[in-house]
């Protein structure tokens, strides 16, 4: 190794711990912008900074954050995934129907547990049918869950004959899976275990090399002898398992299966993976990242609405974050990335 | 898409039916074709509508029925409207989707002889036999009164806070379901919207604004929805931190049905919820009379009056309007 190069080396190793702690600079200018921002409850304390908001935004993000989980691997993998929306809506309404129109003799544990299981085998299932169409027919994954996106929707719409299925403010089997699965303990919790699972699987498996492998490039990859389209399909399996589980939160959050629900989230989740740094173009990026995108995205929303700003300002401002971020992270990735090439 | 909703009760066999019988072959010989032109099957509201004039229409066996489903798409309700003129159906009936891009089309039914009838929504020309009208203003006013009427009961006087969710901006529902209970809140000093949120007629985001909300105002008299769902969707986000006991939740629509605001009433999460009619029935006595009275000229515009359901009807009114 020439000096030059050593140094280059060196300047490289350093860029990359900075570029870590980059990631989480916009999080921080976000929560300080919050906090002076933040308007004042009577006795003069920052409203914002109240434990009952801060884990409020964890709550409110939670959703968006599950489903953004799954969709970080799909495009790590260098896919998209626009159904997530339609199969959050898709597992509501299953976990609701079941609920409240399937009446065994067996108690509220089993028929809560057999409900969820129903709707996320269902996810799973539109999940796997996304890759396999993917990988199977050779058609570009924007154009496959865009019609999974439409379908999914329409299928939620006709098990449901277009209406609400309300899970009630009794005490049977659906209102007591709507009272402990709206909890902010326990949706907090799905949501970082899974993101810590997730992240797992991602740095510390061969799957997820593989993932970010065929995202990076898909020719070295299959020269490679990677099994590719195995690898794919279990992405999107995964995405519609997560989403799954997003819903199923959110109609237990809700009181209701809703099969208009989750309208336009893919976007949401698409927008959190981006502010945190993963590239559309597929190879690279991070669990971490998407976390940080979820959480800024979340506190912008959260600190807008204790100052009850207009909420056609709210989208103004959003889409400003979005692309502020994402600048951002080209600033801060593109010298490394043609380093690395 | 076009569904062919044909029923034929089992009141036909019985030789009931519906109007002017006293031709009875004549129910045979000829079936009268309604068409409905509906603007979006996927909301709850409108699959309500669809339920009732199903209904009724299955309690007269000369009566044949077909739905059509614009899916909340302008130009595919006109396309769908255009078709059925080709059709000719005795009776057309139009939920139109946008005001002012339906008056055309709608014109066009009117030239071809087509017995037409606008529901609940206006245009801009009247081109329409009748217009079925519900008055969003009068029932923000209803609203705005009855809260009006909480405060003073709590307070003694007409003072308190307000947080208002509106329904999807541009929308005629909310802007006069707005307008009229500020015509009422305004007399009142005292009486404060201290926040007004958007949250698009659903009942998620409905309980995601009011997280914040909650955060803000320490104080809330009163949750004034825009519709039902939206005010549940509040007393579930206040619900979680132990605060729906200190503020009266009100909606509007006042649906049947489990998921509807009036079972919300009966349970005691909404004080109180304002009917939105259905306007069908009322559409259909309209129809019928078009249809077999020979001369019948019908008013051009019907309005029908909202109803307060509280705990005191609520019951009734659960009976009267699930399906």
């Amino acid at each position: 190794m020439t000096p030059s190069a050593r140094l280059d080396s060196m300047a490289w190793d350093s860029r990359r711990i900075l570029a870590r702690l980059q990631s989480f600079l916009g999080l921080v200018v976000i929560f300080i912008l919050a906090i002076l921002i933040s308007p004042k409850t009577g006795a003069g304390e920052r409203i914002f900074l109240e434990a009952g908001n801060l884990t409020d935004i964890l709550r409110q993000a939670a959703e968006i954050g599950v489903m953004a989980l799954g969709m970080t691997l799909v495009i790590l993998s260098a896919g998209i995934d626009l159904s997530v929306g339609s199969t959050l809506a898709l597992a509501a309404t299953i976990t609701a129907m079941v609920l409240t129109r399937w009446n065994p003799d067996s108690g509220a544990g089993t028929r809560i547990f057999v409900a969820m299981l129903a709707a996320l085998a269902a996810c799973a299932a539109v999940g796997a049918l996304n890759g396999a169409l993917i990988v199977s027919l050779r058609i570009q994954p924007f154009i496959v869950t865009l019609a999974t996106m439409i379908g999914i929707r329409g299928l939620a719409r006709r098990l449901t004959d277009n209406t609400n299925i309300d899970l009630g403010f009794g005490h049977d089997a659906a209102s007591t899976f709507a009272r402990v699965g709206s909890g902010k303990t326990l949706v907090v919790t799905i949501f970082a275990a899974l993101s810590i699972m997730t992240g797992i699987v991602l740095t510390r498996t061969v799957f997820g090399r593989r993932v970010k492998a065929v995202g990076d490039n898909e020719r070295a990859a299959f020269y490679a002898g990677l099994p590719i389209g195995r690898t794919r399909i279990w992405v999107y399996l995964l995405c519609g398992l997560l989403s799954g589980v997003a819903g199923i939160l959110h109609a237990a959050q809700n009181h209701q299966g809703n099969p208009n629900a989750g309208i336009s989230y893919e976007l949401d989740a698409i927008a959190a993976v981006v502010i945190g740094g993963t590239s559309l173009s597929g190879g690279s990026g991070s669990i971490t990242g998407t976390v940080v995108g979820t959480l800024i995205t979340g506190i912008l929303t959260n600190i807008l609405r204790l100052n009850n700003v207009d909420s056609n300002t709210e989208l103004i401002l959003k889409a400003v974050i979005i692309i502020a971020a994402v600048w951002i992270q080209q600033i801060r990735i593109s010298p490394l990335a043609r380093r690395k090439t | 898409m076009i569904n062919q909703v044909t029923r034929r009760s089992a009141l036909a066999s019985l030789g009931v039916t519906l109007g002017s019988c006293g031709a009875k072959k004549a129910t045979d010989a000829k079936q009268s074709f309604v068409a409905f032109s509906q603007c979006n099957n996927a909301e709850p509201y409108r699959a309500a509508q669809n339920e009732l004039v199903t209904r009724i229409c299955a309690r007269s066996p000369d009566l044949r029925l077909s739905i059509s489903d614009g899916q909340q798409d302008t130009s595919k309700q006109i396309a769908q409207i255009e078709t059925l003129i080709l059709q000719k159906p005795d009776l057309l009936i139009v939920a139109p989707n946008e005001r002012a891009p339906l008056t055309a089309v709608m014109g066009k039914a009117m030239a071809a002889g087509i017995k037409t009838i606008c529901l609940e929504r206006d245009i801009v020309e009247p081109n329409y036999d009748t217009y079925i009208a519900c008055d969003n203003h009068a029932i923000g006013k209803m609203a705005g009164e009855f809260i009006v009427e909480q405060l003073k009961t709590r307070y003694g006087k007409a003072r308190g806070k307000i947080v208002e969710l509106k329904g999807l901006l541009g929308v005629e529902a909310q802007i006069n379901r707005h307008a009229g209970a500020h015509e009422v809140f305004d007399q009142y000093p005292d009486i404060k919207v201290v926040h007004e949120a958007v949250a698009d007629w659903l009942q998620s985001k409905g309980r995601e604004r009011m997280v914040e909300i909650l955060r803000a105002q320490p104080q809330i008299d009163v949750v004034y929805g825009h519709n039902d769902p939206m005010a549940v969707g509040a007393y579930l986000a206040a619900q979680e931190i132990g605060r729906e006991k200190q503020t009266i939740f009100v909606g509007v629509d006042g649906l049947g049905g489990p998921a509807g605001g009036i079972k919300k009433v009966m349970d005691g999460v909404l004080a109180a919820t304002f009917y939105y009619p259905l306007a069908v029935d009322k559409a259909m006595e309209i129809g019928n009379r078009m249809l077999r009275e020979r001369g019948f000229k019908p008013d051009k515009k019907y309005v029908l009056s909202s109803e307060i359901i509280t705990k005191a009807n609520a019951a009734d009114m659960y009976q009267k309007l699930t399906f």
